[in-house]
């Protein structure tokens, strides 16, 4: 018996992909009930408008287990915001499932797999894309029309078609795109200044200099405890890391080295124009060749944290101070930053639009405006619901009902951010001029898309201290609000750079897979990120790199390439 | 047949375990099924399009089936005979011992390592290894150069067996410690009269004594041979190791859980299912010739 088990487990390990499978049976044909007749009609309905009716919709929730936000007797079911849907719409949300961040994708994964979906979640690109080809859910086009709030169709529409573009099937809109600023996708240079001041170095320009601020942060002791214990650049952690942003997840990479390779003008993982309307992988190029050898350089000289690809959390030297140079987006605050200064209150990161490339040009990658999607099971009777939690959600921003206090923003159900493009920007130069005394509050209360202008611009004072042109961490008073000081550092310091720069921006060609990535890519990726791993730790010799751009031809990368062609001709 | 009332009991007790074996291994089977289509998951597995061997050709074409494989195997070999050796050495050497207390004491402080989960231990191994860990900082001492051991692809296989092997060898030092107790103690007696020494006593009298229950793991771990530990590799690898640290099991994760490839993951299961298989059957046949070891 008992080797009979063993006999059948191991069988049974190779199908255990397949467990949910065998409970999907045939819903192919459904019969249009009345609610789906009712969303055929063109008319605009009320985006807010409550049900007579109680509704319930379940979906699938990322849940921080370790998140210890919300006042006792709350629960992610009940909350400030469940609540708030209640009343407002009297819509009930159930979970299918929840699952924390590490393990969200994968509960998705079999939640398609298996085809038991929740009636509603937020899902990534690629998956977006499987469950459209899997013919699992359902037409928005109807409902967006009819009921997304002319605010998030204001932001929608300003993408320039990018966000529908995103989630236009064969004219079919298959989900609710949500629209992150333009800023997620700059990944700038955050530096400890107070190392440099103490050392007599100025934020380095060029790659030569960065080498040096580098090593004088490893070599010079700069945090004073008189052993050698410093890293001068962190690096992306193991897991989730990675070298650089791709087409895919083009925005918030933390930890990576963005910026190094826009410095060399190189730009792996995108698709770029060959200079004859063709386009190219820029992994192949001979500029993400020169730019891996200088990595390779930097970190044979153990100026890159040693630990790179295989430190569990990079955000530990950076909290704990002993790394002194990053690269990531704007919002540093929200990320380690917070720690990092409630650890030592001196501890004063700067971000700059640096390093520069050889023609003295900062030119980052840009992003794609959406990259998680709301969508709706194909047979679920209201597919309305999920949009008016989306109007609701919105409008409740702009009107501040919220305390995130009482729980973060992440609690509410099916929440994507709607934000205007240019937020960041935006926001940093309202600030100033409110700071400055040219502007008052006032004068932006008819900017509502910038659903959180006058709360920013209300808190602003008890954080910051004159002088209002100095953003070192010594002009700032974050124990007067920790919340507030986390945006508005962000927004300011992590803002300074993107508003201040003339930049070039560089887009991929696509943001989306194409066909035969969906069997193919995986693999290609794999291929790509162990190599230049490999260059850059000094396992495999830099010439590896020119045997990888032929296996990656050879493997299926032609054929893609074709594809893409294809692709941006229609 | 008629079955005796005294046997019903015995039937009964089968059930649970059965019930277990149906739900969770003979149901999930018809999955593989996948590894045939292009799997839609909107149709499931019975309206899918048959794909024939398409996903297997693309298997054996991809470079990293064949090192998935290999990885796998060596792995397991190499975890095969160390939990062979280890156990049965420090069993030994714990024989010898006078004072019980001291020998218990040890029995179970070796134990106790099985008892944690590769979460808990994956995180200790490698802050243990880690840049300016312990086993650097002892380096350092005479005048090695810290390195980033589980950077390093030549030494994560060694790495894996050796922290698999500290954590489980208590468990079969426990099982020889076992045999050995049921050695017949008037053979070293008669031994000692006979002016054998430690060493032939243990030669002759020992070894032999505990020969059934050694061979009897060997041939069972046979088994395991394609199960390199998807827990402890999952937790210790990272991108750098891949070419000698990617096992069946984790990759077949990676594809099917995390990239949405369905249909190779399965074929790649699958195929580890079948030589399973023919592994086990091999090591059945071998421990009823060699031990008289039979179920049926």
């Amino acid at each position: 018996m008992k080797r009979k088990v063993k006999a059948a487990c191991v069988v049974a390990l190779s199908a255990v992909l397949a467990l949910g499978a065998c409970s999907s049976g045939s819903e192919t044909a459904t019969e249009p009930t009345t609610e789906e007749e009712q969303t055929q009609s063109t008319e605009p309905a009320d985006p807010y408008g409550s049900y007579e009716e109680p509704m319930t919709i379940s979906i699938g929730m990322q849940v921080d287990p370790t998140d210890k936000d919300l006042p006792a007797g709350d629960t992610p079911l009940d909350n400030q915001y469940t609540r708030q849907i209640e009343e407002a719409l009297n819509i009930k949300v159930e979970h299918a499932f929840t699952a924390s961040a590490a393990n969200m994708r994968q509960k998705i994964s079999l939640a398609i797999a298996s085809n038991d979906l929740p009636d509603a979640m937020v899902v990534n690109a690629v998956e977006l894309r499987q469950m459209v080809a899997a013919g699992q859910l359902a037409d928005l086009t109807q409902v967006y029309e009819r009921y997304a709030s002319p605010e998030i169709k204001d932001i929608i529409d300003k993408t320039d078609g990018a966000a529908l573009k995103s989630v236009t099937f064969d004219g079919k809109m298959y989900a609710i795109p949500g629209v992150q600023a333009d800023a997620d996708g700059i990944h700038i240079m955050w530096i400890r200044q107070d190392w440099l001041d103490k050392l007599g170095l100025e934020p380095p320009k060029s790659m030569e200099e960065l080498a040096t601020v580098a090593r004088a942060f490893v070599e010079e002791d700069p945090d004073g405890n008189g052993s050698a214990d410093t890293i001068g650049i962190s690096g992306p952690q193991s897991g989730d890391g990675k070298m650089y942003a791709n087409f895919l997840e083009s925005k918030n990479n933390l930890y990576g080295f963005d910026a190094i390779f826009s410095a060399y003008g190189a730009f792996p993982g995108y698709w770029l124009d060959d200079g004859s309307g063709k386009p190219v992988y820029g992994s192949t190029l001979p500029e993400t060749k020169e730019a891996l050898s200088g990595l390779r350089d930097l970190y044979a000289q153990g100026l890159i944290d040693p630990e790179m690809a295989v430190r569990e959390a990079s955000d530990e030297p950076i909290i704990n101070g002993k790394s002194g140079i990053f690269f990531a987006p704007w919002w540093m605050g929200y990320g380690p930053l917070t720690n990092a200064v409630k650890n030592d209150p001196e501890a004063d990161w700067q971000a700059y639009a640096l390093p520069l490339d050889a023609d003295g040009a900062f030119r980052p990658h840009a992003a794609t405006p959406s990259t998680e999607f709301v969508v709706v099971r194909k047979d679920y009777a209201n597919p309305e619901v999920p949009m008016k939690m989306l109007n609701n959600l919105f409008k409740n921003e702009m009107e501040n009902t919220f305390d995130p206090s009482k729980g973060g923003p992440g609690f509410y159900p099916l929440r994507v951010v709607f934000a205007p493009s240019d937020e960041i920007e935006f926001t940093n130069k309202a600030i100033k001029e409110v700071l400055a005394g040219t502007k008052t509050k006032e004068d932006y209360v008819n900017d509502r898309p910038y659903k959180l202008l006058p709360s920013d611009l209300e808190n602003i004072t008890k954080i910051k201290q004159e002088p209002y042109d100095d953003w070192s961490i010594g002009t700032w008073t974050p124990d007067a609000d920790w919340g507030a000081w986390t945006r508005a550092y962000s927004i300011m310091v992590g803002g300074n750079p993107i508003v201040d720069t003339e930049m070039e921006r560089i887009n991929s060609l696509i943001y989306e897979q194409t066909p035969l990535m969906e069997s193919r890519w995986v693999n290609l990726k794999k291929m790509e990120d162990e190599m230049f791993l490999k260059i850059v730790m000094g396992v495999a010799p830099v010439e590896s790199f020119d045997q990888f751009v032929e296996d990656w031809k050879r493997q299926g990368g032609e054929q893609i390439t074709n594809e893409v062609a294809e692709a941006i001709q229609q | 047949m008629r079955i005796k009332s005294f046997d019903k009991h015995y039937y009964l007790m089968l059930l649970p375990g059965y019930l277990w074996l149906i739900v969770f291994s003979i149901v999930p089977m018809f999955g593989i099924a996948i590894a045939f289509q292009y799997f839609n998951p909107g149709k499931g597995i019975f309206h899918s399009e048959w794909a024939g061997l398409e996903h297997f050709r693309y298997m054996f074409v991809l470079k990293d089936t064949r090192e998935v494989f290999f990885n796998t195997l060596i792995i397991a070999v190499l975890k095969i005979i160390a939990h062979l050796v280890v156990p049965l050495v420090f069993a030994l050497m714990l024989n010898e011992l006078r004072k019980l207390v001291v020998k218990r004491w040890i029995q179970t402080v070796v134990y106790l390592p099985h008892f944690l989960s590769w979460v808990i231990l994956g995180g200790i191994i490698l802050d243990l290894f880690s840049y300016n860990g312990p086993v650097n900082q002892l380096g350092a001492m005479f005048g090695f150069k810290p390195t980033l051991f589980f950077a390093q692809a030549e030494l994560f296989p060694w790495l894996v067996v050796g922290s698999d092997v500290w954590k489980e060898f208590g468990f079969n030092t426990i099982i020889y410690l076992a045999a050995l107790t049921g050695i017949n103690p008037a053979l070293y007696e008669a031994a000692g009269m006979d002016g054998a020494g430690r060493w032939k006593s243990l030669w002759h009298i020992t070894l032999p004594g505990i020969r059934t229950t050694a061979v009897l793991l060997a041939v069972l771990s046979l088994g395991n041979v394609l199960n390199a530990g998807f827990d402890q590799i999952f937790n210790l690898y990272n991108p750098l190791v891949y070419s000698t640290g990617d096992i069946i099991d984790t990759w077949v994760y990676r594809t099917g859980l995390l990239n949405l490839q369905y249909e190779l993951a399965t074929a790649v299961g699958l195929l580890k299912s079948l030589i399973g298989f023919i592994l086990i059957s091999v090591s059945y046949f071998l421990a009823y010739r060699l031990i008289n070891y039979r179920i049926f």
